[in-house]
């Protein structure tokens, strides 16, 4: 047992610890690297009657995908995205910043507290945020019953509740990144910059800012990318005026029975973020 | 050197790859409990109907519900084939059929098969009775009573802007292509790009109106007084009256489209008798008119109609005079090169 564990580690054989990488790599296999590939082949297809596909590949779907009809949707949810980055940025940092200097034994639970609502069902909390922002819904009863409005307004479906429900969303994977870089600092080197004569907005600045750069790349990249991507959001909290790249997807595959073409755009989102990760690697080795 | 070798050895993980699906196959068993898979939309059913069948055939039903016909199509075409029994619109009959997802019923084997009132046997949508038709209703229009001033009488109160923000339409190629082409006059048999054209401008025009397209969350929006206007169809609008009584239908005067929601028996069902015994049981004439009841559809079933509320059974709204029955079409089958236009300009609404 132990021969076999200690040659399994390495040990004298050190290619022995790449079986450690099987199930891992069946898995990525499996479920990412096959279906990817059909992917690709299917955005190669052909849309025949009534959604059938018909194997004569071609570049059509991509030719189709850069028609200047969808840009609006492109600039839209590009829109959303950046703006949600930008918010939950605005948001998290404080956020985080208090939850590594400040909180002293506050911090696991403030911890737990940020992570509850991302353990509970996207589409529960949407239905929630329903009930909250509709015409007849607790926000607007309360703006009436302290007199800031006369009348219901329109909060629900509008650009703002789908903003509202991806920065809820979307925080976490945000505060998170931010947390870990800012607790990775030492201490040490703060009270230096005050040992130095910096007043703390210019230790601030100087040297906890550029120290927690890495976590406000990371949180941007992991709240950016999916946001690209997301269709539920827009589904639920968004009117038909905010039809994102999600929708203009999943449409495809479930409305419109073109999925080599919901493919073509898959692939084509796929590539500008690979290529966008790929290129922050490159940027990020470098510096 | 070590990179190639830890290429080599990533290739022998990648050969047992494939061997995956094999040993999964090995697990599955064969199903032999008596259960039958029912596929149905939602709110579409009386309360007590699948206990009821469960208690008397011994059979339990796995029910699985849908809200929208396209997506339930999606999922039934991408081979989710655990299902037995399905409930697909009319229309969609054809395209099931064309692309061999069901199996016909053979309906001289079911004892209540008479009980269909003979309006709804052999109908041009499926003349060879592969289904069995189950509920027909009306698409018409929903209003809220205390908060319009005015009755709605016509599709183009949902283009009047002075109801901005307030409507909903149906979130369906099928009916809101169709009733575009009512007001234009263009028959659904067209082919001509031109008459499409003037389609997608008129359901544009429309659009920064709408305040959701939707085919079943709107239902909560108009109990809730989000929306006041919808199209709708007319047995949901009647259920979420009962949440909201000021809540109204009306069948517009321009006249609108009946549709017939029909059984279909998936290809493929490995529970074929147990599947027949429900379709039966759902044709027996107390069974039949206590889903209408419940659902506030009509029923096919003319043995289950006399079974049907007082109040019902004379709204002409549910069982319309022979007259308005006139006024009443069923929707044309499309073929695949018609379906792809009214999709595409479908797709171009909801994108632009």
């Amino acid at each position: 047992m132990d021969r076999a564990l200690s040659w399994l580690l390495g040990g004298r054989r050190p290619l022995a610890s790449h079986l450690l990488l099987a199930p891992a790599a069946a898995w990525m296999i499996v479920f990412l690297v096959l279906p990817a590939a059909g992917l690709l082949l299917l955005s190669l297809a052909k849309n025949g009657p009534y959604g059938e596909i018909l194997w004569t590949l071609s570049l059509n779907n991509y030719r189709r995908a850069f028609d200047p009809k969808y840009l609006p949707v492109l600039l839209r949810t590009l829109g959303f995205a950046g703006g949600t980055t930008l918010l939950t940025l605005l948001l998290g940092y404080p956020l985080a910043y208090f939850l590594s200097f400040r909180a002293g034994r506050w911090r696991n639970a403030m911890l737990i507290g940020l992570m509850v609502p991302f353990w509970t069902s996207a589409l529960v909390a949407f239905y929630s945020w329903m009930i909250i922002l509709g015409k007849e819904g607790l926000l607007n009863a309360a703006l009436l019953r302290f007199g800031f409005i006369s009348a219901p307004i329109s909060i629900l479906y509008t650009s703002f509740s789908v903003l509202l429900g991806l920065v809820y969303f979307y925080l976490p994977f945000m505060v998170l990144p931010l947390y870990g870089s800012l607790e990775k600092i030492p201490r040490q080197y703060v009270e230096a910059a005050y040992d130095l004569g910096a007043d703390r907005w210019t230790a601030f600045r100087k040297v906890t800012l550029p120290l927690s750069l890495p976590g406000v790349i990371a949180g941007s990249l992991l709240t950016f990318v999916p946001c690209l991507g997301d269709f539920l959001t827009a589904e639920i909290l968004g009117g038909p005026r905010y039809y994102l790249l999600g929708n203009l997807i999943s449409n495809q595959f479930l409305m419109a029975q073109d999925w080599p073409f919901g493919a073509a755009l898959t692939c084509l989102l796929l590539t500008c973020l690979v290529g966008g990760l790929w290129l922050y690697r490159r940027w990020d080795d470098q510096a | 050197m070590m990179t190639d070798a830890t290429r080599r050895d990533f290739l022998k993980i990648a050969v047992l790859a494939p061997l995956m699906p094999a040993l999964m196959a090995a697990c599955r068993r064969a199903d032999t409990r008596r259960v039958v898979n029912f596929y149905n939309w939602s709110n579409y059913i009386g309360k007590d109907t699948l206990p009821e069948f469960t208690r008397r055939a011994g059979v339990s039903v796995r029910y699985d519900l849908f809200a929208d016909e396209e997506e339930m199509f999606a999922k039934i075409r991408a081979g989710a084939r655990g299902y037995d029994l399905v409930v697909i619109g009319d229309y969609l009959i054809p395209r099931f059929k064309s692309l061999n997802l069901i199996d016909a019923v053979p309906s001289g084997t079911l004892k209540n098969m008479g009980n269909l009132a003979p309006r709804f046997r052999r109908p041009s949508y499926d003349p060879d009775e592969t289904t069995i038709p189950y509920l027909w209703g009306t698409t018409g229009i929903a209003y809220n009573r205390r908060k319009l001033a005015k009755q709605p009488s016509s599709w183009w109160d949902l283009w009047d802007p002075k109801y901005k923000d307030r409507i909903s339409m149906l979130d369906n190629v099928r009916d809101c292509v169709a009733v575009a082409m009512q007001l234009l006059r263009i028959p659904q048999t067209t082919r001509d790009p031109e008459d499409f054209r003037k389609v997608r401008e008129l359901l544009l025009r429309q659009k920064p109106l709408v305040r959701q397209y939707s085919s079943s969350s709107y239902l909560n929006s108009l109990v809730a007084g989000e929306i006041d206007l919808a199209m709708t169809w007319s047995g949901d609008l009647f259920q979420a009256a009962r949440d909201n009584p000021d809540l109204d239908y009306v069948l517009p005067k321009e006249g609108t489209y009946m549709w017939v929601d029909c059984l279909a028996m998936l290809r493929g069902s490995r529970h074929r008798e147990d599947t027949l015994r429900l379709i039966d049981y759902l044709l027996e004439p107390e069974v039949a008119g206590s889903i209408s009841n419940s659902v506030r559809y009509a029923t096919p079933n003319a043995k289950a109609f006399p079974l049907v509320e007082k109040a019902l059974r004379r709204d002409p709204r549910v069982y319309p005079t022979p007259q308005t029955m006139g006024q009443l079409q069923l929707h044309h089958i499309l073929d695949p090169e018609q379906s792809e236009m009214w999709n595409q300009v479908w797709a171009d609404v909801k994108v632009s």
